[in-house]
C-alpha cells in the first residue's frame, strides 16, 4: 500500500470489496457480454470505414465481421466475411477468429485460419472487435511471407500479376 | 507467425513538441467556469480492459497506465506479463500500486456511482434487445422513415446517423458529468489543452492523455489507439478547461461568450449532436484525430513594442494540443479567455484583448487570415500538409 492512503478512504475501500466479491469474477459471462456489449454500441456509433462487425443471431458470443480490402492492393475490391467466438475468458484471452470468404494470402490456410500473432501470444486484453479488424485488414496488404500458411502465396508474392489472378479466383462472394 | 511488432520495439518514446512544452496548470480559484465534455472524461475514467469506470483503481508503477485491481490482475494471471496498454514488462502485481487519489477523484465526479451503474444495465439491456439482426432492420426501416418524412433531402450520412441512434437506442447521456454541461451540450468535443513555456498556463484537463502517436497500423502495439498511452500528467480534474464559458468578472468581459458559443454549435452539424448523445458510452469516437499546434503573435503586426507581447513575454508562443475538428473559431475563444486569465493582474483594459485575427503561412512571409468555421483538420489539409505541428500567427483585430 502506498503511504499516502488516506485511512477513511483505505477501510471504506475495504467494505467496498466485500459487496463486490463474486461480481468481479472474471469467469462471470455478465463481465464479458458487458464488454461485448459495449463494444457493439462502439461500433454501431462509430463510422469506421472498411471494416464493421456483428452479431450472428441471437448470441453475443459469436459476431460476423466484414473488412474490404485495403486501397492499392490486389484486394482493394474484395469485401471479405469474418467469424469471430468470444471465449468465456474474452477479453483476457483473444477470440478465435477466421476467414469465411475464401482468401488467398501467405497468413491465412485453405480453411481460413489466419496467423497472426495479436491473436496468439501477443494478445492484449485492449484489443477488440475493431482492433483484430484493422489488423487483419493491414495484414492482407502486408503479409509476413518468412511464416508462411499459405505456400504458393507466399512464393507468388513477389509476381504481383500472377498473385492478383489467384487472389481473384480464391474469392467467391459468400 | 506473423509479427506486428516490430516498429513496437524500435519505437523511441520521443515527447512531441506539445509534451516538451506542457507544464503543471494553475488551479483557477475565482468562479470561473468551464465545461469538459463527458466523453473526453469518460476515456480518462474508464479502464480499457472492461470498459466500465475504474473500479479500485491501480497504476502500473513504471508507465503510469490506470486500470481496474480485478482487471489488470486478472490479465497478468492470464496473459502476458506485460502492461496491456503499452507492453512495458510488468513482472508481478508488485509492478502496480493502488491509486486511492484517483479513486476519490471518480467519486468526487460521479457521486452516486451506484446510479450510474444501475442506469449503464438499463441502456445496456435495452440494447441488448434490440441487437438482434432483426430489430437493427428494423430500426433501419424505421429511421429511413422518419428521416424521408422529416427531411426529403437529406444523404446518406444521415441514414447511418438514424441508424446508430435508433438501432443502438443507446443514448444514455444522462450521465454527463456536469450540470452545466447537460445545459450546455452540445459541446462537441473539440476541448483545447494548452501549455506555454511558463507555468501560468491554462487549467486543461481531459485531453491530456490520448495518444501522442497516432499509429498508423492499428495492429502495431498500441492496442487501443484512443486510450493508448496516458502520459504522467495530472489526472482530469474537475476544474477543467473547454474554451467555453466564462463567468469570471463578468463585468468586463463579454458574458456573450457562453451563448455565441451555444449557438454556434447548435448549427454546426448533427454530427455533433449525435456523438455527443452517446454521452456515456466507451463511445469515442475511435478515429478522432488530434493536431499539435504552435501559436506566435504574427510578426509584423504584432511586432515586439507590442502591449501585448510586451505583457506576455515568453508566453508569447503556445502550444496547443485539440483535436482536429476544433475550429478557428475555437481558437479564438481559446485564446480570448487564455490570455485574459494569464494576463489578467497586468493589463486593465482586458477586454480590448478579447478579439483576435488568425492567420496561417503557407509559404515564408505570407500570411493568409482564417475564417472562423474552418476546422483544424481543414485548415491542415488545405494549407499545412507538411508533417509538422501546424503553426498558426494571431494578432489583435484591428477596430
Amino acid at each position: 500500500m502506498a503511504q499516502n492512503v488516506d485511512p477513511h478512504y483505505a477501510q471504506r475501500s475495504d467494505n467496498a470489496k466485500h459487496n463486490e466479491e463474486g461480481r468481479n469474477n472474471p469467469n462471470d459471462s455478465h463481465a464479458v457480454t458487458k464488454r461485448l456489449q459495449k463494444e457493439l454500441m462502439t461500433l454501431m456509433m462509430s463510422q469506421e470505414k472498411g471494416v464493421s462487425a456483428f452479431p450472428e443471431g441471437e448470441n453475443l458470443f459469436r459476431w460476423i465481421g466484414t473488412i474490404s480490402g485495403p486501397n492499392d492492393t490486389v484486394y482493394e475490391t474484395q469485401r471479405y466475411k469474418l467469424c469471430l467466438q468470444f471465449p468465456n475468458s474474452y477479453p483476457y484471452t483473444a477470440p478465435f477468429v477466421k476467414f469465411i470468404t475464401p482468401c488467398f494470402h501467405p497468413n491465412i490456410d485453405n480453411n481460413g485460419n489466419i496467423c497472426l500473432d495479436i491473436l496468439k501470444d501477443k494478445w492484449s486484453a485492449l484489443y477488440d472487435v475493431r482492433t483484430i479488424l484493422l489488423s487483419i485488414q493491414s495484414l492482407l496488404g502486408e503479409p509476413n511471407i518468412d511464416s508462411p500458411l499459405n505456400a504458393l502465396a507466399a512464393e507468388l508474392w513477389s509476381k504481383p500479376e500472377e498473385y492478383r489472378k489467384h487472389v481473384l479466383d480464391t474469392y467467391k462472394q459468400v | 507467425m506473423t509479427s506486428t511488432e516490430q516498429i513496437g520495439l524500435n519505437k523511441t518514446w520521443e515527447l512531441s513538441l506539445y509534451e516538451l512544452h506542457r507544464t503543471p496548470q494553475d488551479v483557477i480559484v475565482d468562479n470561473t467556469e468551464i465545461a469538459v465534455s463527458p466523453r473526453s472524461l469518460h476515456s480518462e475514467l474508464m479502464c480499457p480492459i472492461c470498459l466500465d469506470m475504474l473500479k479500485k483503481t491501480m497504476t502500473t508503477k513504471e508507465c503510469l497506465h490506470r486500470f481496474c485491481s480485478d482487471c489488470i490482475i486478472t490479465a497478468l494471471r492470464s496473459g502476458n506479463k506485460e502492461c496491456p496498454t503499452c507492453r512495458k514488462k510488468l513482472v508481478s502485481k508488485r509492478s502496480l500500486r493502488p491509486d486511492p487519489n484517483f479513486d476519490l477523484l471518480i467519486s468526487k465526479i460521479y457521486p452516486s456511482r451506484d446510479e450510474y451503474e444501475a442506469h449503464q444495465e438499463r441502456v445496456l439491456a435495452k440494447l441488448n434487445k434490440s441487437h438482434s439482426q432483426a430489430a437493427l432492420v428494423n430500426s433501419i426501416t424505421e429511421g429511413i422513415k422518419l428521416q424521408n418524412q422529416n427531411r426529403p433531402n437529406r444523404s446518406r450520412k444521415n441514414n447511418e446517423e438514424q441508424r446508430g441512434e435508433a438501432a443502438g437506442e443507446s443514448r444514455p447521456n444522462s450521465e454527463n458529468t456536469s450540470t452545466e454541461n447537460t445545459q450546455n451540450a452540445p459541446s462537441n468535443t473539440t476541448n483545447i489543452t494548452a501549455s506555454t513555456t511558463s507555468t501560468t498556463t491554462p487549467p486543461t484537463t481531459s485531453t491530456t492523455t490520448t495518444n501522442a502517436n497516432p499509429n498508423p497500423n492499428p495492429g502495431l502495439p498500441s492496442p487501443a489507439p484512443q486510450s493508448g498511452r496516458s502520459t504522467p500528467s495530472q489526472p482530469p480534474s474537475p476544474v477543467s478547461s473547454n474554451v467555453s464559458s466564462i463567468s469570471k468578472s463578468l463585468g468586463k468581459r463579454p458574458k456573450s461568450n457562453l451563448t455565441s458559443e451555444r449557438s454556434e454549435e447548435s448549427e454546426s452539424s448533427e454530427r455533433t449532436e449525435q456523438t455527443d448523445t452517446e454521452g456515456e458510452g466507451p463511445s469515442e469516437p475511435m478515429t478522432l484525430n488530434e493536431i499539435e499546434l504552435v501559436f506566435k503573435p504574427h510578426p509584423t503586426e504584432m511586432a515586439g513594442d507590442n502591449q501585448l507581447v510586451k505583457a506576455l513575454k515568453e508566453n508569447s508562443i503556445r502550444y496547443i494540443k485539440t483535436t482536429a475538428n476544433a475550429t478557428v473559431d475555437h481558437l479564438h475563444k481559446y485564446l480570448a479567455m487564455r490570455l485574459t486569465l494569464d494576463l489578467d493582474s497586468q493589463l486593465s483594459q482586458t477586454h480590448h484583448l478579447l478579439n483576435f485575427c488568425i492567420y496561417i503561412s503557407p509559404t515564408a512571409g505570407q500570411y493568409v487570415q482564417l475564417n472562423g468555421n474552418q476546422t483544424l483538420g481543414q485548415v491542415n489539409d488545405r494549407y499545412w500538409k507538411v508533417n509538422k505541428p501546424l503553426e498558426m500567427f494571431y494578432s489583435w483585430k484591428k477596430t
